[in-house]
């Protein structure tokens, strides 16, 4: 192979002359080319071919799963339509102004939370819907900087002492994590889910959207227990769904190759080193700040940039954003270095990636997923939902709260996390032909996108946690 | 409401009610979590009493009625301690000090209270802007003119109790460069100030009081912010300039100086207060809260300028047989040091410094009221 190196966007698809006609018609957006290992969805996506004579050679295509063992080498022609790097350039900036716009007069007029609006804009001009929103590599990565800064600020806002000055809080913790786990994978199975895309589903539902959790909180500038503890079991069910998930893959990694090695690394190598980057960070950041005389104004540049570099490393080495950045802001905060007021949220900056954020998640999601998803996904968000809330209630007065406050607290960890998508996006380099499968996923996530925030805003004004002028 | 009667009590009993930070532990800024930390409190008896303050990140304390020092401190310390834990099983940091250093008052909630919710209607932000944090320290009277002889003897020794407990020298972000800027706080209110200078119960009740009701403006003893202020309910004087001190020994400290000058004042051997004595007054009280003990003092009588720090010195050295006889000479011992290594001000303008940081400085602040000083 030569070292040319294009770029550009899928227009077309032409299937290589073996594949038998039916599959042709079927070969649409839905499905993906794998360029060299890389993968994206096939219209729209822009994808990197490298040294290819006469047209673009695919050296994998992936498609749904019944057909993964045959389709592994198939070969076609890709028409890469080098200019519609332009038409991203406007499509996301629009889409932001629009998200923006809708979100101000959306919660105005009906009181949904501004996010929620945001995924709702997002998911109706994605590119499977309106076809407005190619995918692509820099909207991703932006997007996972989003996210990173969001996960830094929750890390930052765990103590985790608490976990020890008040046990009760980690049982209920571990427990409602775990109940999901195994009522989710139950009540899947049960749909006819096969076990490890059931594993994966149940994995994910453990997670509570810390981007969503954090934004209400901030947008409501709530404060008191519920608020408190849905921080900080957020962020520990998230910790604990991508080790299952991590798991998960290792063990499906291995049942399929036998190769211990590439399951080692693909779960506890990747673990370890995303913890562990993260918290080089949160080590040499504040040492670096001290050594700066630890100015107000610096420590935000400092801190916003260093996540942006941490988000941008672990995105590109493949290692989990997620982990790193919440790490980051973990280790970074029981280094005793503080942000102050108002930097909270990483100000302008934060507030604009999150728009970007919400609309880019929901943009990910495809209709065709949704609709044939939304029976089992109604079933499994209200089993979700009541095992969560009853799992941390039932510890409500053992930790020292009461027993409203602990269903509300249950209540309000509603939102389903946000890096799911992420999440899978970088799992798609596994190879694992799993994504279609979970149709189920991408109807709770959408309900949830737009549902969750909703939940968790009422949950907070109930606990009286609000302010009153804020309340609608 | 008419003035209830003055409940006479024993001589030099004394009592402290401290109003406290409620600190989120992440951000370090003021949270409202008074209503969590009350339903986590009121779970279990607690050794004192404990009531919410007007927003909800403020929780008042005080403790019983003691005569001895030693009793005092005990049940200050099992009440930190008591609270600490509570807070620890919250997630809620508790400390000491006159102010936060940058909350922004108007992000405080109100306590939902029918009292709280009048007050705030009638003073607006003024309310939210008192989130200031004191303490309160009674004094039993046997009579309600022994309480108002006491009240007007210990204007000349107000300032002395500003500069000792002061530890609010940095308010809304910044350093205000005085050493107790929450009595700026208390001075934005129209009933603020010092007590009109009566010196005996039936004129004070029928007098000034019933004609004060008459015209509509107080309804009750709790309208006056006054810096002194009789309780006739407990049968007290309420002293109620000092910050709260970033630790409860500290807290316990003052009150024995305080019962020590009132065993002093009781003797009669200086001179009767007089209305005069008010001229040096609010300028004697804003060198206590500007400069703290490195202010200067006017005596009221002699007009001699005098060294605040030289002042309470002498003032200590001179009650020391009467903390002797009250069994406070360890309170004593508490104070002396405040006037070579300065007061909880000093400390904090300190921990700014090394930390570099506001919320470095509530850090510090949290640190020292939690851990036992002896």
């Amino acid at each position: 192979m030569g070292v040319e190196t294009r770029c550009g966007y899928v227009r077309n698809f032409y299937p290589h002359p073996n594949l038998p006609p039916a599959w042709g018609k079927e070969l649409k957006f839905r499905h993906f080319v794998v360029v060299n290992g890389f993968s994206a969805p096939l219209r729209g996506s822009q994808i990197k071919a490298h040294g290819f004579i006469g047209g673009y050679l695919l050296t994998g295509l992936q498609h749904s799963r019944r057909f993964i063992a045959e389709l592994n080498i198939v070969e076609g022609n890709v028409e890469l339509f080098d200019s519609l790097t332009i038409t991203t350039e406007l499509t996301w900036p629009l889409a932001l102004a629009i998200a923006w716009i809708a979100g101000e007069f959306g919660h105005r007029w009906t009181g949904l939370p501004r996010i929620s609006i945001y995924g709702l804009v997002g998911f109706l001009l994605a590119n499977s819907q309106a076809g407005l929103l190619p995918e692509s590599v820099s909207i991703t990565l932006l997007a996972n900087i989003a996210f990173g800064l969001i996960l830094f600020e929750l890390g930052y806002r765990i103590n985790l002492r608490w976990l020890s000055n008040n046990p009760w809080l980690g049982v209920a913790s571990l427990s409602e994590a775990l109940l999901t786990f195994i009522a989710v994978l139950l009540v899947a199975q049960a749909f006819g889910v096969l076990l490890i895309p059931a594993l994966l589903l149940a994995s994910l539902a453990m997670a509570t959207s810390p981007a969503a959790i954090l934004r209400v909180v901030n947008e409501e500038r709530s404060s008191g227990q519920v608020t408190e503890r849905i921080l900080h079991l957020s962020a520990f069910n998230c910790v604990l769904a991508v080790l299952t998930f991590k798991v998960v893959v290792g063990l499906w990694v291995f049942h399929n190759t036998g190769d211990i090695l590439h399951a080692l690394w693909s779960s506890l190598v990747f673990l370890m080193v995303s913890a562990a980057l993260g918290g080089l960070f949160g080590v040499a950041v504040p040492a670096l700040l001290s050594r700066l005389g630890n100015s107000e104004r610096d420590a935000t540049v400092v801190f916003a940039i260093a996540v942006i570099v941490l988000a941008a490393l672990t995105h590109a080495l493949g290692f989990s954003p997620v982990l790193a950045t919440l790490a980051f802001g973990l280790i970074a905060r029981h280094r005793r270095i503080f942000l102050s007021q108002a930097e909270k949220n990483f100000g302008t900056l934060g507030n604009l990636l999150t728009v970007l954020l919400f609309v880019f998640l929901a943009s990910t999601l495809h209709w065709q997923a949704v609709a044939s998803g939304t029976g089992l996904a109604l079933v499994l968000l209200f089993i979700r939902f009541a095992v969560k809330t009853l799992s941390v209630a039932a510890f409500s007065r053992l930790s020292g709260i009461t027993w409203r406050k602990g269903v509300l607290t249950g209540v309000a960890l509603t939102p389903l996390s946000a890096f799911v998508i992420l999440l899978l996006e970088q799992s798609r380099h596994l190879d694992i032909g799993l994504v279609d499968e979970l149709t189920a996923l991408a109807a709770m996530t959408l309900l949830l996108e737009v549902i969750g925030p909703v939940v968790t805003h009422w949950a907070l004004v109930w606990a009286k946690e609000v302010p009153e002028s804020d309340r609608n | 409401m008419p003035l209830e009667p003055f409940n006479n009590s024993a001589s030099l009993t004394f009592g402290v009610e401290l109003e406290l930070q409620l600190v989120n532990l992440s951000d370090l800024d003021l949270t409202a979590a008074s209503p969590d930390m009350l339903h986590l409190l009121r779970r279990e008896k607690f050794p004192g009493n404990v009531t919410p303050e007007v927003t909800e990140s403020m929780i008042e304390i005080n403790t019983d009625v003691h005569t001895h020092y030693t009793e005092l401190l005990a049940q200050l310390q099992l009440i930190r301690d008591t609270l600490v834990r509570a807070g620890d099983k919250l997630n809620i940091g508790i400390c000491g000090g006159g102010t936060h250093p940058f909350q922004h008052w108007a992000e405080r909630r109100i306590y939902s209270k029918p009292r709280f919710h009048e007050v705030s209607a009638i003073y607006g932000y003024l309310i939210k802007q008192f989130t200031v944090f004191g303490q309160h320290i009674h004094i039993g009277c046997t009579s309600g003119d022994e309480a108002l002889f006491l009240l007007h003897a210990l204007n000349r020794y107000v300032p002395h109790f500003i500069a000792l407990s002061a530890a609010s020298p940095y308010f809304q972000g910044v350093d205000t460069q005085f050493n107790s800027a929450r009595l700026n706080s208390v001075f934005a209110f129209p009933l603020s100030g010092r007590a009109p200078f009566l010196l005996r119960w039936d004129e004070f009740e029928h007098g000034y009081y019933a004609k004060m009701e008459d015209t509509g403006i107080v309804k009750s003893m709790k309208d006056f912010y006054w810096d002194i202020r009789p309780k006739p309910e407990y049968g007290t004087i309420e002293l109620r300039v000092c910050d709260t001190p970033l630790t409860v020994e500290r807290a316990a400290a003052l009150s024995a100086y305080l019962q020590a000058l009132c065993r002093h004042l009781l003797e009669r051997n200086e001179a009767e207060p007089a209305e005069d004595d008010y001229l040096v007054y609010n300028y004697n009280r804003f060198q206590a809260c500007r400069f703290g003990l490195d202010g200067t003092l006017v005596h009221p009588r002699s007009h001699e300028s005098m060294s605040l720090r030289e002042d309470i010195l002498t003032t200590l050295r001179r009650l020391e047989p009467h903390a002797e006889a009250l069994g406070s000479l360890d309170a004593f011992e508490d104070l002396y040091p405040v006037l070579h290594e300065g007061s909880d001000a000093s400390f904090l303008r300190g921990q700014f410094a090394a930390s570099g940081s506001l919320e470095g400085m509530v850090d510090a602040a949290l640190d020292r009221f939690r851990k036992p000083v002896r």
